[in-house]
């Protein structure tokens, strides 16, 4: 026996909101996708316990999913980022306000 | 109160500690280094929780792939670090406020909800077992999986062109 | 109403008594207003039938037992009944009889006083409405009617004080007047609520029923009579809301000698006649009832013996004499404010209209001028002031002794000699300040005193011999009712004494030198002013006088009307006024003006938002996540 299944949902749902806090409240485009990043690792952790909960492989698998996606939508973040350094020369989000 | 129990929580001190130090240096290669740890705390429970294979992927993927890939970007658009203006109050402000509000609502779903009670219990999924079940259950989501990713790579080489290059050398 | 009304002749008699002056107004006011002749034929008219029909209403219930009510239905919605109709029992077709006649012989006496003014056919018709609202006053069956009336009473006074309404101090006057009562008919107001929310109805019947004394507590009791007796002090000008009286004397003349001697403010008695049993159950309420009355008696006397305008001096009489007539209804005697208030309507009256004359002719209000003008030549006026004067000091064997002796007979009844003492005073002072106009008018100085009376009657003093026997048949009819009156003491007694069930005994005075006594001071009263003022090579100069002090205090009315001033400008003014002028820019101006800036701040605030910056974005997200999970785990 390890832990009471609400101990793992506490633990996810702190680094949740660690992953938003570095999201929204740091200035730089890079801390934005580290921000998603710890989240999308907060929810497979969500993932991993509920399997072992349920005692049902499916959450793994789904984690599993969340892997590839993460790595895809990461790529895809940093090759924006470097094209919009290459169009502004700045990671400030707030030099980034043509859409006001 | 087993080894297990002790092992989750020093895993979670670990986990926590590291991601906190992650989301505030100001140095971004620090950062990325600090959740390369977190990462591997993660992959750690993982394998506490019955998911080998997945605590591989973890470390391979996760720590070694993506966070690599960041570094990678990192020291390749030279960020000046010290420009950065950290935690500005008109974003902290309200971020803090619903943050507690989140964390409040979030500890009495938790705690009102009586299946969350159960004690996790160790078990095991051999990877042979699950690899046997992505593939035979979820096969038609590991083509589309892959799709995507063929649909990124390209994406990517399309955003990251080089003909930009020459601006971006004219205006350093 | 149970009986068509064309078939029983008492209901015949009594809405033509009541409703024909209405339809003059009505008339004069819409068609005839620019026929003079025409407007003041439709008046007298009207009021002619008023007469005719409130004495042979009078005449021909003389001996009736029961009180005879008539009501229709008015206003009716479920549980709300509010009846309208008449109510003849004696004491009501008493005064229905009092006011027809003296309304009557006035409207003659003004076809030749206001013959000429401008407005003549505005004051018939004026005139008119105030006959109107006092006989239904009169004949009320429910407060609720009665208040309704009550109020177009102070209505029409309003307009009638301030007839000349060009000058200044005549609408000055109106409006002063009408204030003053409606600050007492709050307090009547409350009053009658109170009994409505007891009682469950105000049928007045009921009021003066023993019942009333089961549904109401003595405190609740006593608290209505003290509230109701409050609009009496309004309309009756008592202490401390007498002081609109003498300013009311503003009005043509006839107007005094109707409104402000012998109808008007005789309601306010009247109503105390009308609720007689219902103020008997509360004995603390006669108390301060009959303090109000002495302090007003007395009060009103002192003033009256330093004042110079005649219109003036009779004003505080009137007050006095109500007064008068309050201590003794307050002593319990039912019957002696009832006659009192008919006696001196009559000789009230007449004394107005004589000074009417003398205003008339030589165009001013001032005694000594009037004496040095050559008043005494007017004979007519001059013999009927004597005798309605000695009617007012109580000199045998005129009207105003009989009753006079009634309400000291009643006040000897009490317990505390305090309240006959101050009587007997009373007694004097009025015997006093009555003879004086009327020695100084008759012996006047040729060496005047020197002081130049304006003339506020504001009035052509031209005349030909036909007016003045127009205004002079009214004073000798007044004059004959006076000597008349006082004979008639017995069958109105017997009259009355139906009236209620409990009517008191007439006191059978232990004190059989109570007349003699009230006669002496009369007789020291009169002869004190004759040793000042009538006396040949007399010093022309009251006791009063010599006292500067004294002569101050009376003359500024006992410093009532600064009183109020103050009052007004300290408490109203600056006080309430300043309160909800605050209230109304800071409170209701602020809030409004607060909503819409705050509404521009917060959009100001929220605009922020829209910068363009995405993390502000994606905290947008997160808040909108959390608020989500609040409402639905919630």
């Amino acid at each position: 026996m390890i832990v009471p299944f609400s101990h793992v949902l506490f633990l996810a749902g702190i680094l949740f909101l660690m992953g938003i806090f570095c999201a929204v409240t740091r200035r730089n485009l890079f801390m934005i996708v580290l921000g998603v990043e710890i989240m999308l690792n907060a929810a497979s952790i969500v993932f991993v316990g509920a399997a072992l909960r349920w005692y049902d492989l499916e959450g793994q698998a789904f984690a599993l999913l969340v892997l590839a996606v993460a790595a895809t939508e990461v790529s895809v973040g940093l090759a924006m980022i470097v094209y919009a350094y290459r169009r502004t020369g700045s990671v400030d989000p707030g030099a980034f306000d043509l859409l006001k | 109160m087993t080894l297990y129990t002790f092992i989750f929580y020093l895993l979670a001190v670990v986990i926590v500690a590291a991601t906190a130090l992650a989301i505030t240096r100001r140095n971004l290669v620090h950062a990325v280094i600090y959740l390369v740890f977190s990462f591997l705390g993660t992959a750690m429970l993982f394998y506490l929780l019955g998911a080998p294979l997945l605590a591989a992927f973890e470390v391979i993927i996760y720590a070694g792939a993506i966070m690599v890939l960041f570094l990678f970007i990192v020291m390749t658009i030279k960020v000046d670090a010290s420009e950065e203006k950290m935690f500005p109050f008109s974003q902290l402000a309200p971020t803090a406020l619903f943050g507690l509000i989140y964390i409040t609502i979030g500890i009495f779903v938790v705690v009102s909800a009586p299946g969350s009670y159960a004690v996790l219990e160790t078990a095991v999924a051999r990877p042979e077992e699950f690899g046997q079940y992505v593939l035979q259950r979820h096969w038609l989501t590991v083509e589309i999986v892959s799709l995507l990713l063929l649909i990124a790579l390209i994406g990517v080489l399309c955003v990251g062109g080089q003909k930009q290059r020459a601006e971006i050398e004219d205006k350093r | 109403m149970a009986v068509l009304w064309t078939k029983d002749i008492t209901l015949l008699a009594a809405v033509l008594a009541t409703l024909m002056p209405f339809a003059a107004f009505v008339l004069i006011m819409v068609f005839t207003r620019s026929h003079q002749k025409l407007s003041a034929a439709l008046s007298i008219f009207a009021a002619g039938v008023s007469l005719i029909c409130a004495l042979s209403l009078l005449v021909a219930h003389w001996n009736t037992p029961e009180p005879i009510q008539y009501s229709g239905r008015w206003l009716a919605s479920s549980d709300i009944y509010i009846p309208f109709g008449y109510l003849l029992d004696p004491v009501s077709l008493l005064m229905l009889a009092v006011v027809a006649v003296i309304g009557f012989l006035i409207l003659v006496y003004s076809l030749g006083y206001m013959a000429g003014d401008a407005g003549f056919s505005r004051y018939y018709a004026l005139m008119s409405l105030f006959l109107w609202a006092m006989m239904c006053l009169a004949v009320s069956p429910t407060m609720f009617q009665l208040y309704i009336f009550w109020e177009l009473v102070g209505l029409s006074s309003y307009f009638l004080i301030g007839f000349w309404y060009e000058k200044f101090s005549a609408s000055q006057a109106g409006k002063k007047a009408f204030i003053m009562t409606r600050v007492g008919d709050v307090a009547m107001l409350i009053g009658i609520l109170l009994v409505l929310l007891h009682l469950g109805n105000l049928n007045i019947l009921e009021i003066d029923s023993p019942s009333i004394a089961a549904r109401m507590s003595p405190n609740l009791l006593t608290l209505s009579a003290l509230l109701i007796f409050g609009g009496i002090i309004g309309k009756s000008a008592q202490f401390p809301l007498l002081t609109w009286l003498p300013d009311a004397m503003q009005g043509p003349t006839p107007v005094s000698a109707l409104l402000h001697s012998s109808t008007m403010v005789a309601a306010g008695v009247y109503l105390f006649e009308r609720l007689f049993p219902f103020f008997a159950l509360s004995p603390h309420a006669m108390t301060v009832g009959l303090a109000i009355g002495t302090i007003s008696m007395l009060l009103a006397s002192t003033m009256a013996i330093v004042s110079r305008d005649i219109k003036e001096i009779w004003a505080y009489s009137t007050i006095s004499q109500l007064g008068f007539m309050l201590m003794g209804l307050d002593a319990g005697s039912f019957f002696s404010g009832v006659f009192h208030l008919t006696t001196h309507a009559a000789f009230k009256a007449l004394l107005f209209l004589c000074a009417g004359v003398f205003i008339h002719k030589y165009a001013t209000n001032d005694i000594f001028e009037l004496g040095r003008k050559g008043s005494r030549r007017l004979k007519v006026p001059m013999a009927c002031s004597i005798i309605a004067v000695g009617a007012l000091a109580g000199l045998p064997p005129l009207s105003g002794f009989f009753s006079k002796e009634l309400i000291l007979a009643g006040l000897a009844g009490l317990a505390n000699p305090l309240w006959l003492t101050a009587a007997l005073l009373g007694v004097f002072l009025t015997a006093y300040y009555a003879f004086r106009p009327i020695f100084i008018m008759l012996f006047p100085q040729n060496s005047a005193t020197g002081f130049d009376a304006s003339s506020n009657s504001g009035h052509e003093a031209g005349h030909d011999r036909a007016t003045y026997w127009l205004m002079a048949w009214p004073l000798v009819i007044l004059a004959g009712l006076t000597l008349v009156l006082g004979f008639l003491q017995d069958p109105l007694q017997i009259f009355l004494a139906g009236q209620y069930a409990f009517s008191e005994m007439p006191v059978e005075s232990h004190y059989a030198w109570l007349p003699y006594v009230a006669s002496m001071l009369a007789i020291g009263g009169a002869g004190l002013a004759w040793m000042e003022f009538g006396r040949p090579g007399a010093g022309r100069v009251g006791f009063v006088e010599r006292i500067p002090v004294l002569f101050q205090l009376f003359s500024e009315r006992w410093y009532l009307d600064h009183l109020y001033r103050y009052l007004l400008k300290r408490v109203v003014d600056k006080g309430l006024s300043h309160i909800f002028a605050q209230n109304d820019n800071k409170v209701i101006d602020g809030s409004i003006d607060g909503i819409s800036h705050g509404t521009v701040e917060g959009g100001r605030i929220i605009a922020f938002l829209n910068t363009g910056m995405i993390q502000y974005r994606l905290m947008m997200i997160f808040v909108v996540m959390v608020l989500l999970s609040l409402y639905f785990f919630f």
